[in-house]
């Protein structure tokens, strides 16, 4: 399948779009005076322009319901992401990130994960987000550290996500709607569904029934061993950072009385 | 019977060798037993070989049958069709055995080897009782006794190259014994050295020889599938003349064996090793380089004899080379003050006699040749020996004008001495006599071919020429038929050709040396030597042993250790005394000189007394009734046809025995002359001689000729080449080092520890791969 | 015509997740202060997480959606143990800056120094100060820190 036609120079102008105005937006020391001044406006310009850009690409004809609100959460993840990368102050990135984490979670809440989104919101802005923030007040610099206002090979890093980009949106605008048979592996629950009832064609709507249940089922049923080494990774990691910190500290003291 | 105690000759000292080598230090005080018990058996067992490899006595001189016994020890090799031959026949397998053979000149040879080593070996007891590294000595003597030993013994060409090298290894090893001296040390790498350039020709001959002949093997093999290989020197090709190579081939495979000869036997102009070599200890000296291993360049002529004399041109260059070695060695001889190289010198002259006997290519000559090699190897061996007891006595001192008047201190070994300058002088009835005498008749019957093949006066080439008469025979018993070496039924022999025709029918590129005027030079200048021998000989006596007592302090200093003769378990103490051996000595060996005003001890002194003994009959004993001739002559190389034709009848000439005993007379006269006349306190010899002396001293300038010839060239040659290999070659390698390093000078910038960018590197890595990938998938 | 670019809303999704993806790489590979480069590996990892969902919806079946709980834990893991290290490292150098350690550059290639920084954000901004645990904070009445920012 390939993409129609106007769709892939619409798709590259706004990759491009992106690419330039991210890289505008990074911190830098290297620009010429009129860019300097104008490139922050330019930037947010170009991402703007690489949005709508996207969005008029993905907009499908009619269906505008479930597809207005997925376009907002999209746009809300977006410039959260984005402003959590350019900003200068790492407070304020952590901030911006929070509000890329809802925009994430509203997506997940549009696909149909709606426990999955409501744990992003609980475990990453609840928690990690607000240990990260502990972190930055803890290690907290004197004033805007110069590293945070350059940045290592920004045009560079910016080309080569856009490249990236591209490549990912080339490919995605290729997927076929359906996926093909072959594709279609069928788990071992279904399988045993498959056996016991009548063919249940892979429905997406099908998954919105029951999903947090079926969730539920699927980890600790299928996954039910992998869960159990995630618990056990989580608490390794616990006791191996508290034996860093303490190690840490104890070298930190042994320091001071030998100084 | 016979083969086994052919393989118990050279096994037994191997043994020996080995067991020195292991047990060596275990052994103590008897180091020495492996070696004089392996050696004295094996000189046993020689002996015993003596009396089975004789011919059949009885069927006359010069026509001998030939007596050969082979025994194959193991198959070394087998190549089939190694060789394709140029006339189209079958192609010829390479086939190396492992095969001894006994013959009267291997056994003559190694009854030589075996005993004299035996004698030196218990010499050494003596000499060598306190030098710390005794085992090696003795181990490298054993070795060398083998090696020498299966040089004379092997059968093929291919195992006498490899024991030639082996004696050549043994010879470094004992010339560099106190390697810690540098003079021995540079005295080895010469010898070496000097040794590559004849080995060189013997490998070149061997090639050559395979090529020739396609077999290397001297007897006839047979082929696992029955087929006979005629060896070189089988008897299948020894009866028929024409079967052997002259011409051009031939003359290079025999000049070829001679430059190997030279190298090996310190003929000129590869001589110049040979005194150096005296750096060795005195025992090594008189084994190897003065009675036994300097003679296997005889030995291989001799073995060859077949094939000198089907290439008359390389017999002449033998000779030549011989007599002009014998002539310069002799006059170089005459003004050398130190006892050791006067003696050197006198090898070389005597080896030159020996060559130039051999370049007769009669069997006259050839067996004169061996003779004097024997008789040679005896008083040669006495005289180095006794030497070594002189310098024994002296502390390490060699230098002739620093001690005198040794006869009242020393008795034995001026006695021996005496009988052994006697014998090399050639007067009668010492050995020397004998064995020169053929020598000399050996030149004159091809310098006056009519006088001895008809037996009448022919003066006509020169007016001085002395009358060949032959006054009387010694071997009444035999009258054999003279074979006319003349004669027109032998005249297609190229032999008989060589020797009648005085090179006219010459077919090699050097035939035309080969004549009367060529060998009538060569005897004048052999008789000349002759008198030269006797005075350098007697000037070293007259110093030595002669006149008022006179020692060097060397020789007190040493004294205060209060040396008993006996004593050779003492290692210990004898050693502290060393000290001024560096400025000094000659011999590190002295430490015990402290018979300064004694004789040496027993063990050194009957070996003397034997070998004096010996040098005193042998030339009786073996010339009586041509003994050692006949015996010979059933030589499988010298019963060819060829030599065969070229005998003489055995006659003593009493007019060519008059003229050397002559020539002896005079050359002794002249030396108690220069020694006692009135101007004995200075050197007369030197004053006579004048500007030749200068000449003679610094060896003809052969040392300075080959530096500046050889050596420079050399040095310039590889001074070339070291530029070549530092600019070129190193450059080449370097700029191919300096690939990488340019490279990474490149890419070491971008080695900037900064996590990040190594990050970014990694991204666009992965992405270059990425766009390969979908350029792949989608276009 | 641009209907068929995305033509469900799991391409729109699988979109966002590669832009955000990008997002979170391009933050990485450029931003040096070690706080903002772990933001950004959790960007990364919503962008997989979302199109993990996506994925799990193209399919039909709850597989997506169970690897992205093991994105969240590994998530939670790694912030535990990577802050930890993040205030090592600042402990000995005073900086959260990734370019601080060079320690691995080649002996020829000079140290890389920020010469030239820009003259804009010359206000230092004042951050609250946690007095670390156990220790009686010291009393500062006349120092009370007065903000511009947050």
């Amino acid at each position: 399948m390939t993409l129609p036609d106007g769709a892939t120079p619409l798709l590259l102008g706004s990759v491009a779009a992106f690419a330039a105005g991210l890289w505008l937006l990074l911190p830098s020391v290297q620009r010429a005076g009129w860019l300097e001044r104008w490139s922050s406006r330019l930037g947010v310009a170009l991402g703007a322009a690489a949005l709508a850009g996207l969005a008029l690409a993905g907009r499908r004809l009619g269906g505008l319901g479930e597809e207005a609100v997925f376009q907002i959460v999209a746009a809300v993840a977006l410039v959260g992401g984005t402003a959590t990368v350019v900003t200068r102050s790492p407070v304020y990135a952590a901030i911006w990130f929070a509000l890329a984490l809802t925009g994430v979670a509203g997506l997940l809440l549009v696909l149909g994960a709606q426990f999955l989104g409501v744990a992003t919101i609980v475990v990453y802005a609840g928690a990690i987000l607000v240990m990260f923030l502990f972190v930055l007040m803890l290690a907290q610099p004197t004033g805007l550290a110069p590293y945070d206002r350059v940045s290592n090979e920004p045009l560079l890093s910016a080309v080569a996500g856009g490249v990236l980009l591209a490549l990912l949106t080339v490919s995605i605008g290729r997927l076929s709607a359906e996926p093909p048979a072959c594709c279609q592996v069928p788990s071992r629950a279904d399988a045993v569904a498959a056996a016991a009832a009548p063919a249940r064609p892979a429905d997406p709507a099908a998954l919105d029934a029951d999903a947090v249940a079926r969730l539920g089922a699927e980890l600790f049923g299928r996954h039910l061993v992998a869960v159990e080494a995630a618990g056990l990774l989580l608490l390794v990691a616990l006791v191996g950072a508290i034996a860093v910190v303490s190690r840490g500290e104890a070298a930190e003291s042994a320091e001071r009385g030998a100084a | 019977m016979r083969s086994l105690l052919l393989v118990l000759v050279p096994l037994l000292p191997l043994l020996a060798g080995l067991v020195t080598v292991f047990a060596g230090r275990r052994l103590g005080p008897r180091v020495h037993l492996p070696a004089v018990v392996g050696i004295g058996a094996a000189a046993i067992a020689a002996l015993l070989l003596l009396f089975t490899a004789g011919g059949a006595s009885g069927t006359g001189h010069g026509t001998a049958a030939p007596v050969e016994h082979t025994v194959e020890l193991w198959r070394w090799a087998t190549i089939d069709g190694a060789l394709t031959p140029a006339d189209g026949s079958a192609p010829r397998p390479l086939s190396l055995g492992v095969t001894l053979r006994l013959d009267p000149l291997t056994a003559t040879l190694l009854v030589v080897i075996t005993s004299i080593g035996l004698l030196v070996a218990v010499y050494s007891i003596g000499y060598m009782h306190d030098d710390p590294d005794q085992p090696r000595f003795f181990a490298l003597v054993s070795m060398f006794v083998f090696s020498m030993a299966m040089l004379v013994a092997s059968s093929s060409f291919l195992l006498v190259y490899v024991f030639w090298e082996a004696v050549g290894a043994c010879s470094y090893l004992l010339i560099g014994f106190w390697y810690r001296r540098p003079e021995a040390a540079r005295a080895a790498k010469k010898a070496f050295l000097v040794n590559r350039v004849g080995d060189f020709g013997l490998a070149i001959a061997v090639f050559l020889l395979w090529l020739t002949y396609g077999t290397l093997d001297f007897h006839d093999t047979r082929l696992a599938d029955g087929t006979l290989v005629p060896g070189i020197l089988g008897a299948a090709r020894l009866a028929d003349p024409t079967a052997i190579v002259g011409g051009a081939i031939g003359t290079a495979i025999c000049l070829l064996l001679l430059l190997a000869a030279c190298g090996k036997s310190a003929q000129v102009p590869l001589h110049v090793w040979l005194p150096d070599a005296m750096e060795g200890p005195t025992p090594a000296s008189a084994l190897i380089h003065a009675a036994t291993m300097v003679t296997a360049g005889v030995y291989l002529v001799t073995r060859c004899a077949p094939l000198f004399v089907a290439a008359p041109g390389a017999l002449a260059v033998v000779a030549l080379v011989g007599a002009t070695t014998a002539l310069v060695a002799g006059l170089i001889g005459t003004v050398q003050t130190d006892l050791k190289r006067v003696l050197a010198y006198s090898t070389i002259s005597q080896l030159g006699y020996m060559f130039a006997a051999l370049g007769t290519g009669t069997l006259g000559g050839f067996t004169a040749g061996i003779f004097h090699l024997v008789t040679h190897a005896c008083f040669k061996a006495l005289l180095f020996l006794g030497a070594g007891s002189v310098m024994h006595a002296m502390g390490g001192v060699i230098d002739m004008r620093r001690f005198g008047g040794l006869r009242t201190v020393m008795p034995v070994t001026a006695a021996t001495f005496l009988v052994g300058a006697l014998a090399l002088a050639g007067v009668f009835p010492f050995a020397g006599f004998f064995s020169k005498d053929e020598i000399l008749a050996a030149l004159h019957s091809r310098g006056w071919p009519d006088a001895h093949a008809s037996g009448h006066h022919d003066e006509s080439p020169a007016a001085a020429t002395p009358p060949a008469v032959r006054v009387a025979t010694w071997d009444r018993r035999a009258a054999p038929p003279l074979i006319p070496v003349a004669s027109g039924s032998a005249a297609s022999h190229r032999a008989v050709a060589v020797s009648a025709s005085g090179g006219a029918a010459a077919d090699g590129p050097l035939d035309w040396l080969a004549g009367p005027r060529l060998y009538r030079t060569l005897f004048w200048m052999s008789l000349f030597t002759a008198g030269l021998t006797a005075f350098y000989t007697f000037r070293a006596v007259f110093m030595t042993f002669t006149g008022p007592l006179r020692l060097p302090p060397e020789a007190h200093g040493h004294g205060a250790h209060g040396h008993s003769p006996h004593g050779h378990d003492d290692h210990g103490p004898s050693h502290g005394g060393h000290g001024g051996h560096g400025a000094t000595g000659h011999e590190p060996a002295g430490g015990h000189g402290a018979a300064a005003s004694h004789e040496s001890p027993p063990v050194m002194t009957r070996p003397l007394v034997i070998l004096a003994v010996a040098s005193a009959l042998a030339g009786v004993v073996l010339f009586i009734g041509h003994g050692l001739a006949r015996f010979l002559a059933a030589t499988p190389s010298l019963a060819a046809a060829n030599v065969a034709a070229t005998a003489v009848p055995p006659v003593f000439h009493w007019d060519l025995a008059i003229q050397g005993t002559l020539a002896a007379a005079i050359g002794i006269a002249l030396a108690a002359i220069g020694h006692y006349g009135r101007r004995s306190d200075g050197p007369s010899v030197e004053r006579f001689l004048g500007p030749l002396q200068t000449l003679f001293a610094r060896r003809f300038y052969f040392d300075e000729i080959e530096h500046a010839a050889v050596v420079r060239p050399l040095e310039w040659l590889a001074a070339v080449a070291a530029t070549v290999d530092r600019v070129v070659i190193d450059g080449l390698v370097r700029s191919v080092a300096h690939v990488p390093v340019a490279l990474g000078g490149v890419v070491r910038r971008f080695q900037g520890g900064v996590l990040q960018r190594y990050s970014v590197a990694g991204v666009v890595g992965v992405l270059g791969m990425l766009v390969a990938l979908a350029w792949n998938l989608w276009l | 015509m641009l209907a068929a670019a995305f033509p469900s809303l799991i391409h729109g999704a699988l979109v966002v997740g590669a832009v955000l993806f990008v997002l979170g790489l391009v933050g990485i590979l450029t931003r040096r202060n070690l706080i903002v480069m772990f933001l950004s590996a959790e960007l990364m990892l919503q962008g997989i997480s979302v199109s993990l969902v996506a994925w799990s919806r193209y399919h039909g079946d709850f597989g997506g959606h169970a690897l992205v709980v093991f994105v969240l834990t590994v998530a939670a893991c790694e912030a535990a143990v990577a802050l930890v290290f993040v205030l090592q490292a600042f402990a000995r150098t005073g900086r959260l800056d990734s370019a601080a350690w060079q320690s691995l550059r080649d002996t020829e290639v000079p140290r890389r120094i920020d010469r030239e920084l820009p003259a804009t954000d010359t206000v230092a901004p004042v951050w609250p100060r946690l007095t670390p645990s156990g220790v009686e904070p010291a009393r500062d009445d006349s120092a009370e820190p007065s903000r511009e920012h947050v």
